[in-house]
């Protein structure tokens, strides 16, 4: 069903090379602001909660991109979400291409049908080069995320371990993104 | 219904789009509450010159150099409703088209008292303002060497991440913007011309300032339709 809007909503452009003079000032060497936005999802995490990803971002060349922002976006550990936290905001390292967050692992939700739903943390990305923003999900166990009545009735079934971060200890992740190429990671659209 | 007024990822003009893009369409899904949630910024993270441009980053209290503007607007939704506590951050080159920025190649002079970026939250009835110059034009490698037309970067949270919104506002009757292909990547061209501030004479009196207007509409929860999307349950 598809409701007849009054207003066409405002087209996205691309945030270009120079994003982290507005939404990450102290980077480019800016500070007049009090706060820096999205520094830390929680307050206080503690050490036998905090887990640790990084990751790349690679364009169709194989290149890590050096100047994208990553927001991220996630519930507590018991599935709920706030307003005042649970936010974090990384640009791409200027010369490695590396981010890092430091976060706790989200709950996993209940749906409406009284089901599990996979525990995972939103991922939004912008660039130079990005007419649109770039939406993708880290998901936390693979048989999980293949249960879901979501993803289980699709055909990408073999590109779906692309959502899923390689960990060892289940501490550390590491969750890096393709753009093209046989590992592109999975894209969303609402 | 397919939108027309979003712009293409792959857009082969705007030359880094090419591989800075998905090969693959994206997977059309429901939104789960992380799409209809998202983060809300208090109004006390803001600082009184947070919104202006041409004091924030001041020396000695004076000013930066340019024309003086003014961009104000309001940001609503679909429907028209005013959206309030929405945070807005802008950012922009200098009057000479010339960024803060540490990989900006261009060797035009930085003004010391211009930083380039500001913040605002919209009040109750989606109203947000700032004070500024109006930015230069500059070149970019692209199809050799090609000129951006005078915008200003704005990046908006609403309530919701489905919300989510980073876009440009150009300047009306800037001779530059339509050759633009970032411009160009959206394929509805009246859409386009919703990212044009218009010259607001109603707001230059105040201090001689040049008023531009530019409202914002952010999207709710209607899915979008794309042409050949993969569609999830
Ligand atoms: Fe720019």
């Amino acid at each position: 069903m598809v409701k007849i809007q009054k207003f066409t909503d405002t087209p996205s452009q691309t945030a270009g090379p120079f994003l982290h003079i507005g939404c990450t000032p102290s980077i480019a060497g800016i500070n007049i602001f009090k706060d820096v936005l999205g520094s830390t999802p929680f307050k206080n995490i503690s050490l036998n909660e905090e887990i640790n990803i990084k990751g790349k971002i690679y364009d169709g060349n194989n290149n890590p991109i050096t100047d994208a922002m990553i927001e991220t976006w996630q519930c507590d550990k018991n599935g709920k979400y706030f307003n005042y936290q649970g936010f974090s905001r990384r640009v791409t390292d200027f010369k490695t291409g590396e981010y890092q967050i430091k976060t706790i692992r989200p709950g996993n939700q209940i749906k409406e049908d009284g089901k599990i739903s996979p525990s995972y943390i939103l991922f939004w990305i912008v660039a130079r080069g990005m007419n649109r923003p770039l939406i993708t999900r880290m998901y936390f166990d693979e048989n999980e995320l293949k249960s879901d009545v979501m993803f289980k009735n699709l055909n990408i079934q073999d590109r779906l371990k692309t959502l899923i971060p390689y960990t060892e200890d289940k501490k550390h992740f590491v969750f890096d993104i393709h753009l093209q190429g046989k590992k592109e990671t999975i894209f969303f659209e609402f | 219904m397919i939108k027309k007024h979003q712009p293409l990822r792959k857009f082969p003009d705007y030359k880094s789009s090419i591989i800075r893009s998905p090969d693959n369409e994206p997977l059309l899904i429901n939104f789960s509450n992380s799409e209809i949630t998202g983060p809300l910024f208090n109004k006390n993270i803001l600082n009184e010159n947070d919104n202006n441009l041409i004091l924030n980053f001041s020396k000695n209290g004076e000013k930066a150099l340019g024309q003086e503007i003014f961009v104000h607007g309001f940001v609503k939704d679909e429907n028209g409703s005013p959206l309030k506590d929405v945070l807005i951050e802008v950012w922009q080159a200098n009057a000479g088209g010339k960024y803060r920025h540490q990989n900006d190649p261009s060797n035009i002079k930085l003004d010391e008292n211009f930083g380039g970026c500001g913040r605002f939250i919209t009040s109750s009835d989606g109203y947000y303002i700032f004070k500024t110059i109006e930015p230069g034009a500059y070149p970019y490698p692209n199809r050799g060497v090609e000129w951006r037309p005078k915008h200003i970067h704005f990046s908006l949270f609403g309530s919701m991440f489905l919300q989510r919104l980073i876009t440009q506002m150009y300047f009306e009757g800037d001779p530059l913007i339509e050759s633009c292909p970032m411009v160009n990547s959206i394929p509805d061209i009246n859409a386009r011309k919703l990212l044009v501030g218009k010259l607001d004479l109603s707001k230059t009196d105040e201090e001689r300032i040049l008023g531009y207007r530019f409202d914002i509409i952010l999207r709710g929860k209607q899915q979008t339709y794309f042409e050949n999307k993969i569609e999830g349950s």
